[in-house]
């Protein structure tokens, strides 16, 4: 080969390399800021922190709220397992929640809800593991879940003068009250003003439910009445703010309008420092005005029920450290959370430290109370603790979880220095939960993220897709690890973390704490009664393995019929339905329970009801009939005279004859 | 004969390069974050902007930046033009037998290049330096890089430049290629020939 040659091969060569990577440059792929690749090893080490073998229990468990499905989810952690739905504010054919009179009464109509916020109840700063509190976004109410059986047993609300209730629902230290706010301003009572005299005329306001120590019933205890920004978070104090409340606000512009513009023009908007105390006071000594039958303060009037603190920017979360030393606000809209100390709050409240008023409500001076602005990275919203010093902070635009150093800082400390370590998580996190992370002592053991994207992370299920969850070690070497991921309906907002000794709930119902007066335990309590003058057929009804007593129910067409029916069972896991075929009804009773079920039977003919939820062998044979006799015709079954029928025994030789050799 | 031959391919060639850029991407960048895995890409081409721009505009809204829209940038209009022009020069080039004559494609590649980075960095800096003060989110004006990888905000972002300014590049390259052998004939011909010469044959036929 001469020189030529070789030179020409060369050109070729190069030519051909040259061609071939400017064609992959449009795929080339720069790399991910944070991005963290698995190795094996921490792969290995993961997988053995998770799993939890057949038969074992988990540690934790995790309330989730379920968002606009109206529900709780529970899950166990660290498998991250969905083991049960708690309907709350949705009927649930699954345990026939809104479909027996109890819980439809207590649903008042409403067929959804939006949970965000549980809240366990504590004693002194800690869970105590008696109730769940809930709220509801949409429709202004607050649950209480009752965590002796995980049962929904109380809805407040609407509650008045308010409108979107998202600042709620956390609980005071020793669980005196349930907090409660309004994201959406309206005209207070509620009437009609149009929305461009927003500014004036339409107003925000926060509440205290008053939760009762032994019954945990609820009721509005005191309301206080604020400009019209829209209430997005709340935090309760603990320690030395144990008295206090506090809530981050969007729209101190008072804008209406497209507010992703509107309502992000100022760079500071406030935190409302409440004392919730005073408030509960000065309602005691009759200061509050009846609006719509709700006892509301004028903290304009009422001195030293709320303050105001500037904070960047459009703030979303607010939580306090578990010393109740220093309250957190997170940017959102600025790349900052902001700290400040309850010392430096206080001494500005006692000395009247104000740097203006919004309608009359003294509004602190920041320089004052402020501590530090961490800047942790973008889209800060929530922020949640370990208990040995350091704080977590979810950063939706950033998609990760940010570590920081809590105070106290030496003077001069550089505040890029206090963000220790970021994690990208997947993805675009909404709240985070640490494990009794929002109490006086968090656990400091795992990081739940509850992100808002899951695209891409599961099988793929079509266009409507799930949210996803990610378990994150904090303890192990001090520092975040990835552990697993899960993926829940949607949606979850906020959730709490509990270790699974605080809780203690029962198994099953026992039979001698039934106090429903319309409970039997045996089948010749069974009957079925028609009063003919009010066309009304009531049935009290025995269910266990594995007969419904009666086997038939006659009814009029027309009548209204109201049927009792009572899982005599005391063994754990025997749960019987009550589901009557066309007539859209399915009750799920468990044992040592008593539900009841109404409805008017408008059509005439047969109609079977059975057991729904699988409960033994001879499950299929769990049945009997709804006799709906056409107007007109005789009823044959209430042979007595009095419209009653009684079922002395059963028969069932007479059900099975002519199937004998089968 | 072969000399002329090869003059003529090298022209024809670079204005078929010159030609076939108006339907290729001049440049493109691309972004991933963690919750982009996949990327957002944007590529521009002299008649058109493609990609993900659609995300990319809702994502830009929050911190004010102007919408990237097509009607938007007369380049879009100028370059297809332009490129034509320049492409049709480079063919005529081949066929005038003159020293100068690779020099008008040149000079117009030139221009247009100049033109062409002038308007990329100055729409560069405008996009990012001409953010809507009402934006939700007010970030420093930035001015995103023309070439290489980089960080911006949450996203790691890779510019390049493609197919539609890498081949004119290589045309401009044929074409200086010619113009210097063009002069190079054109010195080594006696002083007293070299307007005759190629006036007698103005089209290079020997014979």
């Amino acid at each position: 080969m001469n020189k030529r040659t070789i030179g020409s091969i060369v050109v070729g060569v190069v030519a051909v390399v040259v061609v071939a990577w400017i064609a992959t440059l449009g795929d080339r792929r720069p790399t991910v800021p944070g991005e963290q690749v698995m190795a094996t090893a921490d792969v290995q080490a993961a997988a053995l922190r998770t799993y939890i073998k057949p038969g074992d229990l988990d540690e934790y468990y995790l309330f989730y709220s379920g968002g606009h499905s109206g529900q709780i989810f529970v899950a166990g952690v660290p498998s991250m397992r969905h083991i049960a739905t708690i309907p709350v504010f949705t009927p649930y054919p699954g345990t026939g929640y809104g479909f027996d009179e109890e819980t439809k009464a207590m649903l008042g109509g409403y067929t959804w809800g939006d949970v965000h916020h549980p809240a366990l109840s504590k004693t002194n700063g800690d869970y105590d593991g008696r109730w769940l509190f809930v709220n509801d976004n949409a429709n202004n109410r607050v649950a209480r879940i009752d965590l002796r059986d995980f049962k929904t047993k109380q809805i407040i609300g609407p509650i008045p003068n308010t409108m979107g209730n998202h600042g709620s629902s956390m609980v005071t230290d020793n669980t005196e009250y349930a907090l409660v706010a309004t994201r959406f301003s309206v005209p207070v009572p509620q009437r009609y003003e149009p929305v461009e005299d927003y500014a004036t005329k339409y107003k925000g306001a926060v509440t205290g439910i008053k939760i009762d120590p032994n019954s945990g019933e609820m009721s509005i205890g005191w309301q206080i009445l604020t400009p019209p920004f829209n209430w997005d978070l709340g935090a309760t104090g603990k320690g030395p703010s144990v008295d206090w409340a506090f809530w981050t606000s969007y729209n101190a512009e008072r804008a209406t309008g497209k507010l992703e513009i509107t309502a992000s023009q100022r760079d500071r908007d406030y935190v409302a420092v409440v004392n919730w105390r005073a408030a509960e006071r000065a309602v005691r000594e009759g200061r509050g005005r009846r609006i719509s039958g709700v006892p509301v303060l004028d903290p304009a009037e009422v001195e030293g029920v709320m303050y105001l603190v500037p904070c960047a920017k459009s703030p979303h979360g607010v939580d306090v450290d578990p010393s109740g030393e220093y309250i957190i606000c997170s940017g959102k809209l600025s790349p900052t959370v902001t700290i400040y100390s309850w010392e430096k709050l206080k001494k500005a409240i006692d000395a009247k430290a104000f740097s203006g008023h919004e309608d009359g409500i003294p509004v602190l001076d920041y320089d004052q109370v402020v501590v530090m602005e961490v800047p942790v990275g973008l889209g800060p919203l929530h922020t949640q603790f370990d208990g040995r010093g350091n704080a977590y902070t979810s950063l939706f635009v950033e998609s990760a979880v940010v570590k920081w150093k809590l105070p106290p800082y030496a003077p001069g400390t550089d505040p890029e220095s206090l963000v220790l370590q970021k994690i990208p998580v997947h993805f675009n996190i909404g709240h985070l939960v640490t494990a009794h992370g929002d109490t006086k002592n968090p656990r400091g053991d795992y990081l739940v993220a509850m992100n808002k994207l899951s695209k891409g992370r599961h099988l793929s299920v079509g266009p409507s897709i799930p949210e996803s969850s990610q378990l994150i070690d904090i303890k192990t070497g001090d520092r975040m690890t990835m552990l697993y991921e899960a993926f829940t309906e949607p949606e979850p907002h906020f959730a709490q973390l509990v270790h699974r000794d605080v809780l203690k709930p029962i198994e099953f119902y026992p039979k001698e704490e039934n106090r429903n007066p319309n409970a039997i335990w045996s089948p010749s309590e069974a009957k079925v009664v028609r009063n003919a003058r009010t066309r009304t057929v009531e049935a009290w009804v025995y269910a266990i393995r594995t007969y419904f007593e009666p086997g038939r129910i006659q009814v009029q067409e027309g009548d209204t019929v109201i049927i009792h029916i009572t899982n005599a069972e005391q063994q754990q896991d025997e749960i019987h339905g009550f589901g009557i075929t066309e007539y859209d009804k399915n009750v799920v009773i468990d044992p040592g329970e008593t539900k009841t079920v109404k409805f008017v039977a408008d059509k005439y003919g047969v109609y079977p009801y059975y057991c729904t939820n699988f409960c033994s062998a001879l499950h299929q044979e769990m049945q009997g009939y709804i006799e709906v006799v056409p107007r007109g015709m005789r009823l044959t079954m209430y042979d007595n005279g009095e419209g009653e029928m009684r079922f002395e025994r059963r028969e069932p030789a007479l059900a099975m004859a002519g199937h004998e050799g089968h | 004969m072969q000399t002329n031959t090869l003059r003529t391919g090298l022209l024809v060639t670079a204005a078929i390069l010159v030609a076939a850029s108006i339907f290729l991407p001049l440049w493109g960048m691309t972004l991933v974050s963690v919750q982009y895995p996949e990327g957002l890409r944007m590529v521009v081409y002299p008649t058109k902007i493609v990609g993900d721009i659609t995300e990319l505009n809702l994502l830009n809204h929050y911190i004010g930046m102007a919408e990237i829209d097509e009607d938007f940038f007369v380049e879009l209009d100028a370059l297809p033009i332009l490129f034509g022009a320049i492409a049709v020069m480079t063919a005529a080039a081949a066929f005038v037998r003159r020293w100068w004559a690779s020099a008008v494609p040149l000079a117009a590649m030139t221009g247009t290049a100049i033109y062409g980075f002038w308007s990329m960095s100055r729409r560069l800096y405008q996009f990012g330096h001409d953010l809507d003060p009402n934006a939700a989110i007010k970030i420093e004006p930035f001015t995103p890089p023309m070439i290489g990888e980089h960080v911006i905000a949450q996203f790691g972002t890779y510019a390049y430049f493609s197919w539609g300014t890498i081949l004119p590049a290589v045309a401009g390259g044929i074409v200086a290629y010619v113009l210097w052998r063009d002069l190079q004939e054109h010195r080594a011909a006696a002083p007293g020939r070299r307007e005759l010469g190629l006036l007698r044959n103005p089209l290079g036929v020997e014979g």
